[in-house]
């Protein structure tokens, strides 16, 4: 499930370089995550849901802190799935007033590029068709709409999987390391918005 | 252990009076455990986990909270059990011993009824939403009252009806939750005569009503008959009101049993019903103004959320009483339809089983296909869809009637004789056989899913056609024989080697179309979406033009003209108008495709920079399916690129593809002058062509490097061949 990122009222007020990006360090950093999603989320993950990404893939979920106050997660899993070694993006949420300014990406950013580091093939998501923000966040990283999954949510409401195919070393003899081509990009504006 | 502790537990005092509250039955005995539950909290530190052999993270994600509502179905929420409820007067019989009320109260039944079917319709569970009518769950006890227990019968018989059908359909998950129906009452002693007594309650209440109309007009008549209700300020218009309910369920209940019919024997009389149903409905939304107004709660509050027509709250619901019943899931709160809603569902429904019903049952395959694709445009519901392919498909015939090596033959442009031919008894014949009936259903599921499934078949297309080509060149060889019924099974095969490419090569433009409608393309994608769909048309013109070509032939092999006629020869060098219809889809591929790329070349504009992969990831994701089953050859990121990179607005402006596509679009017109759905296909192309046409050449007059233009691309004139929007800003 993800938070979309609309126009909102009340935005906080900061410099992106504020924003300290940690990666999930222990059991003191999951009431945080837990009451972050829970209050953007209508469905109901026990704490058994949580635990079970954030004990088997720690490395994969990061927090984000402005001045000592959690405003941002995602969390993520990895493992075989048909023969493919595949990372998926469990929850990601960024509390409104902090929306539209990076912070999504960042986490997500930082979560794939573990992924990809770990030997991933591809990454994976589902999100609601009328979520346009999280669309055009996944859309700017590579990430194709590959099935439309008819009333998948309760409420009727349609989902895109999401996919992303990392680049495999021997289509791209010419190319550098594919970590490199994170680093390539990195001086660019990734959010145009 | 947990026993011990138990009875040491039940010992204590204090908890002899919390037992007390809990029946015991002949096989449990309750026993308050919350100390035991105490003590292993205390002894489990935080993020301390039990482990056990079944019990892993993974497996943990399945636990309850015991006592989150949103998660423990067992949750009481008001009563225990549907006697519990019914003790405390949830549903009363009569509903209200003041006969207005009475029959106000059974008609907001009526109408909550209609909507909590239309809920269950659009994908809610039974359990939740028709059958939170405690009535039905108890339908005995209603026997007292003839309205209410009628219509409830009625009810109960017709989603029986209606999900036998769905469950007859069955293609996929879909309809699982649907067709849930453990632990519900849906089976009735005498059910099947739920019909005349219906009849039965119309005819009083018929006769009710003219007594209230004649009394009106002064006219006295002797009947012993008794006024619905007490109001004679209401009679005629509670009468009304009822009898539309009453009959708009009679004659759905006719349409569902005449579909049901075989081989379409029953789709004329079926219209009947339908015609009767929407007046009925029209009637059931009028009577809407008249049931408010005669209310008393009478609310200023919008009346567009209320599931009756009265807006009233319906008395005799509660869907928590279901909830144990309607495991595995744990209960969510659904929203039922509003009634206007709901009426607007059942409206639309009966529209699509007409057009269903109006089908004429062409025995070709090809106008077939037309016709369900045309059928999906209007978004039918999982009811219309799962009868259109109980119509197509019964007992491994078309209609129930063609078997499939008829309708293979007749779709390879064979002789009709050929429908005897043994070559049916072929192995791969009769597979192929399974994979149209196959694929027939899967044209009839939500086109979301059709999709995944049309990709995934293509695999099986590709399959048969290499075994059959295989056995064709066993049987044959090289050399063509003299032998005469050696010439007519080397002509089969030839007809169906092609028609199987062809039949192919449809699926996967169905399979790129439909990414369209189903938005799967991001504009940065269009142009290589637009190019495989271009490389695949090609195809398929080529074999459906080769398929009319070897059909001639064959004609004239048959030789029932000793000499061509020059008619017959202009026929045969013309191009067909099926092909000259493929080839205006054609022209506009290409031309979009090149203008996309021209755009991306000239103005770097829709690049969609990742940091993580590039444009060949994305080819490859998207055309995987297709590039799997080698459909078609020779097609690769590489040979898109080729295609591409040279592609500039200087040259397109000469080789205007729009251009080429209007002026076939306007040749094939008169080909089809019969055919109003081509002829509004066309006009929607020519209408594509034309601003796509006239686009371009802004582009190139204005230069496409000028920073003051935007281009985009809009769905405006056809559902998936877009019009370049160009904009000065």
């Amino acid at each position: 499930m993800e938070a979309s990122s609309e126009e909102k009222e009340e935005k906080a007020e900061f410099e992106e370089a504020e924003i300290e990006y940690v990666s999930y360090g222990g059991e003191h950093h999951l009431p945080l995550i837990m009451s972050l999603v829970d209050q953007e989320l209508s469905e109901p993950y026990s704490i058994f849901t949580y635990r079970y990404f954030v004990y088997l893939w720690p490395q994969l979920s990061f927090l984000a802190f402005h001045n000592g106050k959690c405003v941002g997660t995602v969390v993520c899993k990895m493992g075989e799935h048909r023969n493919t070694f595949r990372g998926y993006i469990a929850m990601l949420v960024v509390i409104k007033p902090y929306r539209g300014r990076g912070i999504a990406t960042e986490l997500v950013t930082r979560s794939i590029k573990m992924m990809m580091e770990s030997g991933c093939e591809e990454v994976t998501l589902e999100a609601e068709v009328t979520n346009k923000g999280a669309l055009a966040l996944y859309g700017r990283l590579g990430f194709i709409r590959a099935k439309r999954l008819f009333h998948y949510y309760l409420n009727g409401v349609d989902a895109f999987r999401l996919k992303l195919l990392f680049p495999r070393q021997e289509l791209h003899p010419s190319l550098p390391m594919s970590t490199n081509v994170y680093a390539v990009h990195e001086n660019n504006d990734l959010d145009t918005t | 252990m947990a026993d011990r502790a138990v009875s040491e537990e039940a010992s204590m005092a204090g908890h002899a009076t919390k037992l007390a509250s809990i029946p015991a039955s002949d096989n449990t005995v309750w026993a308050d455990a919350s100390p035991l539950l105490e003590a292993a909290c205390r002894g489990l530190r935080d993020g301390e986990l039990i482990h056990g052999d079944n019990f892993n993270l993974f497996a943990a994600m399945s636990a309850l909270e015991i006592m989150d509502p949103k998660m423990d179905s067992g949750i009481v929420c008001r009563y225990y059990s549907i006697e519990e409820a019914i003790e405390n007067g949830a549903a009363p019989i009569p509903i209200s011993l003041e006969s207005t009320i009475d029959v106000q109260c059974t008609i907001d039944i009526m109408d909550h009824l209609l909507a909590c079917e239309a809920a269950w319709h659009k994908g809610h569970s039974l359990a939740q939403t028709v059958f939170s009518c405690i009535y039905l769950l108890r339908l005995d006890r209603t026997a007292s009252h003839a309205l209410l227990h009628s219509y409830c019968r009625v009810i109960r018989t017709t989603c029986k009806a209606v999900v036998s059908v769905v469950s007859d359909a069955r293609t996929h998950e879909e309809e699982d939750l649907f067709t849930m129906t453990y632990g519900l009452p849906l089976n009735g002693d005498g059910d099947e005569k739920c019909l005349s007594m219906l009849n039965a309650v119309e005819e009083t209440i018929s006769r009710q009503l003219r007594a209230c109309k004649a009394t009106s007009s002064k006219r006295r008549v002797s009947e012993d008959l008794e006024p619905l209700q007490s109001n004679t300020n209401l009679e005629e218009g509670l009468c009304k009101a009822l009898l539309c309910r009453l009959r708009f369920r009679k004659h759905f209940f006719h349409v569902l049993t005449c579909m049901k019919r075989p081989q379409g024997r029953g789709l004329e009389l079926a219209r009947k019903h339908i015609a009767s149903c929407i007046l009925e409905l029209e009637s059931i939304l009028k009577s809407a103004e008249f049931l408010r107004f005669c209310s008393d709660e009478f609310c200023e509050d919008d009346i567009e959320d209320k599931t009756t027509a009265s807006g009233r709250e319906p008395i005799g619901f509660d869907a928590t009483l279901n909830s144990r019943l309607s495991a595995p899931t744990p209960p969510r709160a659904i929203k039922i339809l509003s009634w206007k809603k709901a009426v607007e569902y059942f409206v639309k429904l009966l529209h699509d089983l007409d057009v269903m019903c109006s089908y004429s049952l062409d025995p070709h395959l090809e106008s077939l296909l037309r016709f369900v694709v045309q059928f999906q445009k209007s978004q039918p519901d999982l009811v219309a869809r799962a009868h259109l392919q109980l119509l197509l498909v019964q007992d491994g015939k078309l209609y129930g009637r063609d078997p499939i090596f008829a309708v293979i033959t007749k779709a390879a442009a064979l002789p009709e004789a050929t429908k005897n031919h043994d070559i049916q008894k072929n192995e791969y014949i009769v597979q192929l056989g399974q994979l149209v009936v196959n694929l027939l259903k899967i044209l009839c599921t939500n086109v979301a899913w059709q999709r995944r499934k049309l990709g995934k078949i293509l695999q099986d297309w590709r399959v048969i056609y290499v075994q059959l080509e295989l056995a064709f060149r066993n049987e044959f060889g090289e050399v063509s024989s003299s032998s005469n019924a050696e010439n007519i099974c080397m002509k089969i095969f030839q007809h169906i080697l092609i028609w199987v490419e062809e039949q192919t090569y449809w699926i996967a433009c169905r399979f790129l179309i439909l990414g369209f409608e189903l938005d799967l393309y991001s504009a940065s994608e269009y142009c290589m979406v637009y190019w495989y769909l271009y490389a695949v048309l090609i195809k398929l013109a080529e074999k459906t033009h080769l398929k009319t070509a070897f059909s001639y032939d064959t004609a004239k092999r048959k030789g029932k003209k000793k000499r061509d006629s020059p008619k017959d020869l202009a026929r045969e060098s013309r191009i067909p108008p099926a092909v000259l219809f493929l080839q205006c889809y054609i022209c506009l591929a290409e031309g979009l495709t090149m203008m996309l790329a021209a755009l991306r070349n000239e103005i770097m504009v829709l690049q969609s920079p990742s940091p993580f992969n590039t444009e060949q990831e994305k080819f490859v994701q998207h055309f995987e399916l297709l590039q799997r089953a080698c459909i078609p050859d020779h097609v690769s990121y590489p040979s898109f690129k080729e295609s591409t990179t040279q592609a500039r607005f200087s040259t397109l402006v000469m080789y205007n593809y729009f251009k080429d596509a209007q002026r076939i679009a306007k040749e094939v017109k008169s080909s089809f002058s019969n055919d109003p759905d081509r002829l509004a296909e066309l006009r929607r192309l020519e209408q594509v062509a034309e601003h796509n046409s006239v686009a371009l050449n802004l582009i190139c007059r204005v230069g496409a490097l000028d920073p003051s233009l935007k281009v985009s691309f809009e769905f405006s004139h056809h559902p998936f061949f877009a019009t370049a929007i160009v904009r000065r800003s």
